[in-house]
């Protein structure tokens, strides 16, 4: 080529559109589609870059629809992006890109991601594939499973308060890899920090909230004790009772609503000391798991939350165990291997002591008499043990036991002891009172396949509610006696199996399946009682107490399916069955999560959940007590059934320091039970429950904000709901819609945790809650007696006239609650005491209300009680 | 029991728990008539008619009677008693002229300038058949014995008035039901002692019963004992009962018991009741 025939070349390649030859990998190029097949985004980059596609149809499929905005980003980045979904590979071939079916074949990942210090299993661990941009999560007994392209050759896995991993993969082939994450080092190294590790626009899970052993500990205590279920009352969307106590209310519903699971069992009454504390020892908690919403199809059986908590394991390799005295109770904890890596085993203990005290002055002083006793006291014990038989199988055994029992026995021989001296002789009282619960569970594991997990339970939850009294007097005047024992019990049983199946046939779904089947056994109300040295002939025998046995059986899957790289569904179904004396009810309760990505990282969510729950409790109308008893459903009273929607958006931060979530829900509650207005002065029968209770609905509806800083030296979390919760019965409130007791219209919570140093932490929660409904009379009126003014016993009397349900609202509540710890940590131990003040200003919170008269000031007025004034309070604990 | 486990709470955590007082404006949902009287078979009739008031209002003196009312009280629907007022004890009382006889329905209807008219309706009970009373100094123990009537779904209200042997002066006393002869575990626990035992005759249907009480106090004292034994309609039962549960659950606002009334568009009781005294004297 002659000189002048080159650069004429040259000009009419340089004069040509630089689009035309100039593109490489690292080209900034600009397409904006929406709703497109792939095709068509091939067709725009060629028409506006110059790029040519070759492709046979038959083995390229470019027909899913893509939306797509993207501004002056790196070709290869966009065609990675655009084609690695559907396994397309790309090359360039001259000016063109070919594209052609990737054919690479899978092969699947699997093992279980512990704590390398103490090898407990670390729940929600996350399993990511840099190269692929694909990840998975592990389950609740730290099992994960990947299937991915055989070329993958390494795994990113990681967890907050654990230094993240680089597992290399260099062998082909399905492979079995036990990851062990070295937690980092700071004051929490001995704690695991459970917390999800994975961001919230990863999750199609929505309305759950975790928090983690390091969550709790941290949070201001009340008399020394740390306390799962106030940690929970401190989430948006709970409630609790007056100051805390009694119960959690979710989302608008009652404490008889909520599924307690420990380790996969459910509980009945999770509460110690009427309400006040847990059940359980929060040392012994790994993470706590609280479903407001968007159940997964796993859980059944109660219609408004879940709470989930797995307990520790028992350290695998070494031994550990702590020790504190608080205010009300001292408590110890010791783990460690039976056999180093194959057998471990935690024990834990609890007890109040504050009776000790008292009984001691009481003993010194005699004032009980000769022989009186009295104990106040709640105990908690949990053993575990956990045995690994082989990589594939591994086996525990938990048991709980819990009870609160009060004993007064007064006895005296000296007649200026006691009471009424002038006329009894001989007086002795013995009264017991006690509640618990027991429950024992056998826990299998076994992967059948690097795909394939399962975990099979046995599990036996048992509550008993009982008093006794024994009093023996004798009259001195006229010499009758009396001998009168008495003993009240109430039990429910719950015998339960299920089997539970994970399966991961590919990352783009997750899939579980199973089946539960419950026993449940109820014996409420069962009394005896005597008088020994009377010869009084009853009015009655004793009614045989209602014993019933009910057959619940559900089965389960679940599917959490990747429809779209930016778009993700949970759809489950949940079918239940309940065979309870000759009557049979069932269910098919539908669960579906929707996620969808946004740009920035932000995810928006959608949930609708229908759940049904066949057993009811029967209470009082005020706070939850331990006498109330569970009753299964009846002709009367169909099994309960919820249906929530809830929708909202989430994110968390690229360096997981930040989390924020706002959602908005609405649910509704049928066949929920009440108590009917005219009741109050019969004892019902336990086996006609059903005829003084009223069934009606209930809807609730709101929005929560929780924003939470989650990394660094200051923690914590801010939360905002805005709800309403209403019910309507037939027999109350004239039939007409009234405010659920616990319908707190503005609830705010503020937790803070500040890091100061090694040695230090300070903590800080403050609570809001706008005022709780109740009942005021609307008129007060004279009352009769008798037939003739001239009869005595017909003086002026009142009634006060109580028209609509929760027409009042009490004044709002809020509280600081403040905590410091101190820490030293030695080489084999470390000690701390830590200082907390209960409601630090002291502010004069409601308990209840009552109704006063002022006959100096001729007015009735309302009173306002207060029961926790500020309660500072010093533990101590060694750890090692 | 619940009451039981309140006070627990109350007790247990709250020694220090504080009460205050709440400056908030009650509300109310204006006046009403109050119609109230028990009609006794063979006896004649009192009736009070009194005005509600805000529940704010400390009221030690009886409620104010609503001038200009007229009173009307009917007999089966049709003969009309008269009625005059009569001021007993400072209070005011429209008072028939003649006797109530059992078998007839009656029926009060009130008016007044500036309120609802009301009415109230009711019939009256057989007298209860009660017989063998018993009490003796030093004993805790009151009995007598109750022939249920079988065919009928009975309601009675049971007092023990105390007259003192030395001052005269008389007092309802505390009592309930004989723990042995109740058999009731979950009573003994959650009732003290009452003033009236109001009940239904479920537990003895059609059946005479030896009913044994127990005073809270031993009588000591007593001159002499009154075993009252009502019978009440079934207006007169939801009446005491739900009073009766009112005043149980005390002034704690969370148990709000709505005491019955059948006076339409109004407040209070036209009730029958059939009272039997037994007298026993204490040697």
């Amino acid at each position: 080529m002659s000189l002048a025939l080159k650069l004429l070349t040259g000009i009419l390649i340089f004069s040509f559109p630089f689009q035309v030859f100039g593109w490489d990998w690292q080209t900034r190029v600009t397409v904006v589609v929406k709703d497109q097949p792939l095709e068509a985004v091939c067709g725009l980059l060629e028409k506006e870059y110059g790029i040519h596609f070759s492709y046979s149809r038959e083995l390229v499929n470019l027909s899913r629809k893509v939306t797509l905005t993207a501004h002056q980003q790196r070709l290869k980045k966009l065609l990675d992006e655009l084609f690695s979904p559907d396994d397309i590979r790309f090359t360039r071939v001259g000016d063109q890109i070919i594209l052609s079916p990737a054919q690479r074949s899978s092969r699947t990942i699997s093992g279980y991601i512990k704590d390398a210090v103490s090898g407990e299993s670390l729940i929600g661990a996350t399993v990511y594939s840099p190269a692929l941009k694909q990840g998975t999560t592990a389950n609740q007994y730290g099992f994960y499973s990947l299937t991915t392209v055989k070329d993958t050759n390494s795994l990113l896995i990681s967890y907050i308060g654990y230094k993240p991993y680089l597992q290399k993969v260099t062998a082909k082939g399905n492979q079995m890899i036990n990851v062990h994450l070295q937690p980092l080092g700071s004051l929490k190294e001995v704690v695991i920090s459970a917390k999800e590790g994975s961001k919230l626009q990863e999750q199609t899970q929505m309305s759950r909230v975790n928090l983690s052993t390091s969550d709790l500990q941290a949070m201001p205590r009340l008399l020394g004790e740390v306390d799962v279920m106030r940690a929970l009352q401190s989430l948006p969307g709970v409630s609790g009772g007056p100051d805390g106590a009694g119960g959690l209310y979710v989302r608008g519903g009652g404490p008889d609503q909520n599924l307690v699971l420990i380790d996969g069992t459910p509980v009945f009454n999770f509460s110690h000391f009427f309400g006040v504390y847990s059940m359980l020892n929060a040392n012994v908690v790994k993470t706590t798991d609280l479903y407001k919403g968007a159940f997964p199809a796993r859980f059944g059986g109660r219609i408004s939350s879940v709470v989930d908590i797995a307990m520790k394991e028992g350290d695998m390799k070494a031994f550990h165990g702590d020790a504190s005295l608080g205010f009300i109770a001292a408590k110890f904890n010791i783990e460690g291997p039976i056999v180093k890596d194959k057998t471990s085993f935690m024990f834990s203990a609890r007890r109040s002591y504050p009776d000790l005290l008292i009984n001691a002055a009481l003993q010194a002083e005699k004032t009980l008499g000769d022989d009186g006793d009295f104990k106040a006291f709640f105990f908690d014990v949990n053993a575990k043990v956990n045995h690994i038989f082989s990589p594939k199988d591994r086996l525990f055994l938990s048991f709980y036991k819990g009870e609160d029992n009060l004993l007064l026995k007064q006895t005296t021989d000296d007649t200026s002891r006691i009471i009424n001296s002038s006329k009894y002789i001989g007086e002795s009282l013995r009264f017991r009172l006690g509640w618990g619960n027991t429950i024992g569970a056998i826990r299998w594991n076994h992967i059948y396949s690097p795909k394939l997990f399962s975990n099979v339970t046995l599990n036996y939850s048992q509550y008993e509610f009982f008093t006794e009294i024994e009093h023996k007097y004798k009259l001195a005047a006229s010499g009758e006696k009396s001998d009168v024992y008495g003993r009240y019990n109430s039990v429910m049983e719950n015998n339960g199996g299920r089997i539970d199946f994970d399966y991961r046939p590919d990352p783009r779904h997750s899939v579980r399946f199973g089946a539960i089947t419950t026993v449940h056994k109820f014996k409420p109300g069962y009394s005896t009682f005597e008088d020994r040295d009377s010869h009084v002939i009853p009015l009655d025998t004793i009614d045989a107490s209602m014993k019933v046995t009910g057959y619940e059986l559900s089965l389960y899957a679940e599917d959490d399916w990747q429809i779209r790289p930016d778009f993700f569904a949970n759809i489950g179904m949940h079918a239940s069955a309940f065979l309870v004396e000759g009557r049979f009810y069932y269910s098919l309760q539908p669960r579906l999560g929707l996620r969808y990505l946004l740009p920035r990282n932000w995810a928006v969510k959608a949930a609708f959940t229908h759940m049904t729950q066949y057993i009811h409790l029967l209470s009082g109308d005020g706070a939850t007590l331990p006498t109330d008893i569970w009753v299964p459903s009846t002709q009367h009273v169909a099994p309960m059934f919820s249906r929530q929607l809830a929708a909202g958006i989430a994110k968390t931060t690229a360096n997981l320091k930040y989390e924020f979530s706002l959602e908005g829900y609405f649910k509704s509650m049928h066949n929920v039970i009440e108590t009917r207005e005219t009741n109050g002065i019969i004892t019902p029968a336990t086996t006609r429950w059903d005829e003084n209770v009223t069934v009606g609905k209930g809807w609730s509806y709101g929005a929560e904000l929780m924003m939470q800083k989650k990394k660094g030296s200051t923690t914590g979390w801010v939360g905002y709901t805005l709800a309403w919760s209403t019910r309507r019965f037939p027999d109350v409130n004239n039939g007409e819609i009234y405010p659920y007791k616990f319908d707190h219209r503005h609830d705010i919570e503020l937790v803070l945790v500040q890091q100061l140093g090694k040695q230090w932490e300070l903590s800080a929660s403050w609570h809001f809650n706008s005022g709780t409904p109740f009942t005021l009379p609307v008129s007060t009126y004279a009352a009769t007696e008798g037939a003739s003014p001239w009869e005595p016993g017909t003086g002026n009397t009142s009634i006060d006239r109580f028209d609509n349900r929760n027409n009042y609202r009490g004044s709002a509540v809020h509280r600081l609650d403040v905590g410091v710890t101190w820490s030293k940590q030695k080489k084999h131990w470390t000690r701390s005491w830590n200082l907390s003040v209960f409601n630090a200003y002291n502010r004069k919170n409601p308990y209840f209300y009552f109704i006063s008269g002022d006959a100096a000031g001729q007015k009735r007025y309302l009173s306002k009680v207060s029961i926790l004034p500020i309660l500072p309070s010093i533990t101590y604990s060694v750890k090692f | 029991m619940k009451y039981f486990f309140v006070g627990a709470i109350g007790l247990s955590m709250l020694l220090s728990a504080c009460e205050k007082r709440e400056e908030i404006k009650l509300p109310y949902e204006g006046d009403k008539i109050v119609v109230n009287t028990l009609i006794q078979p063979d006896s004649v009739i009192y009736i009070r008619v009194t005005r509600s008031v805000p529940s704010n209002v400390y009221n030690d003196a009886g409620y104010n009677d609503i001038p200009g009312a007229t009173v009307t009280l009917t007999a089966n629907e049709a003969s009309v008693l008269p009625l005059q007022v009569q001021t007993i004890k400072g209070l005011s009382y429209y008072v028939s002229s003649q006797k109530a006889i059992l078998g007839q329905q009656y029926k009060v209807a009130v008016s007044a300038a500036g309120l609802q008219a009301v009415t109230g309706t009711d019939t009256l009970p057989p007298a209860p058949l009660v017989s063998k009373p018993g009490a003796q100094r030093g004993s805790s123990r009151v009995q007598f014995t109750l022939q249920d009537l079988p065919a009928s779904a009975d309601y009675y209200r049971i007092r023990i008035y105390m007259t003192d042997a030395a001052t005269g002066l008389g007092a309802f006393l505390l009592f309930r039901l004989d723990p042995a002869f109740n058999n009731n575990m979950v009573e003994y626990f959650s009732k003290g002692n009452y003033n009236s035992l109001i009940m239904n005759d479920e537990r003895f249907n059609g059946k005479p019963v030896n009913f044994v009480l127990q005073t809270a106090d031993p009588i000591m004292n007593a001159g002499e004992i009154t075993v009252e034994v009502s019978a009440l309609t079934n207006n007169t039962y939801r009446y005491f009962s739900t009073l009766a549960a009112q005043r149980d659950a005390g002034t704690t606002l969370g148990s709000h018991v709505r005491v019955f009334t059948n006076v339409t568009n109004g407040y209070g009781i036209v009730g029958g009741i059939n009272t039997r005294k037994m007298i026993v004297k204490i040697p």
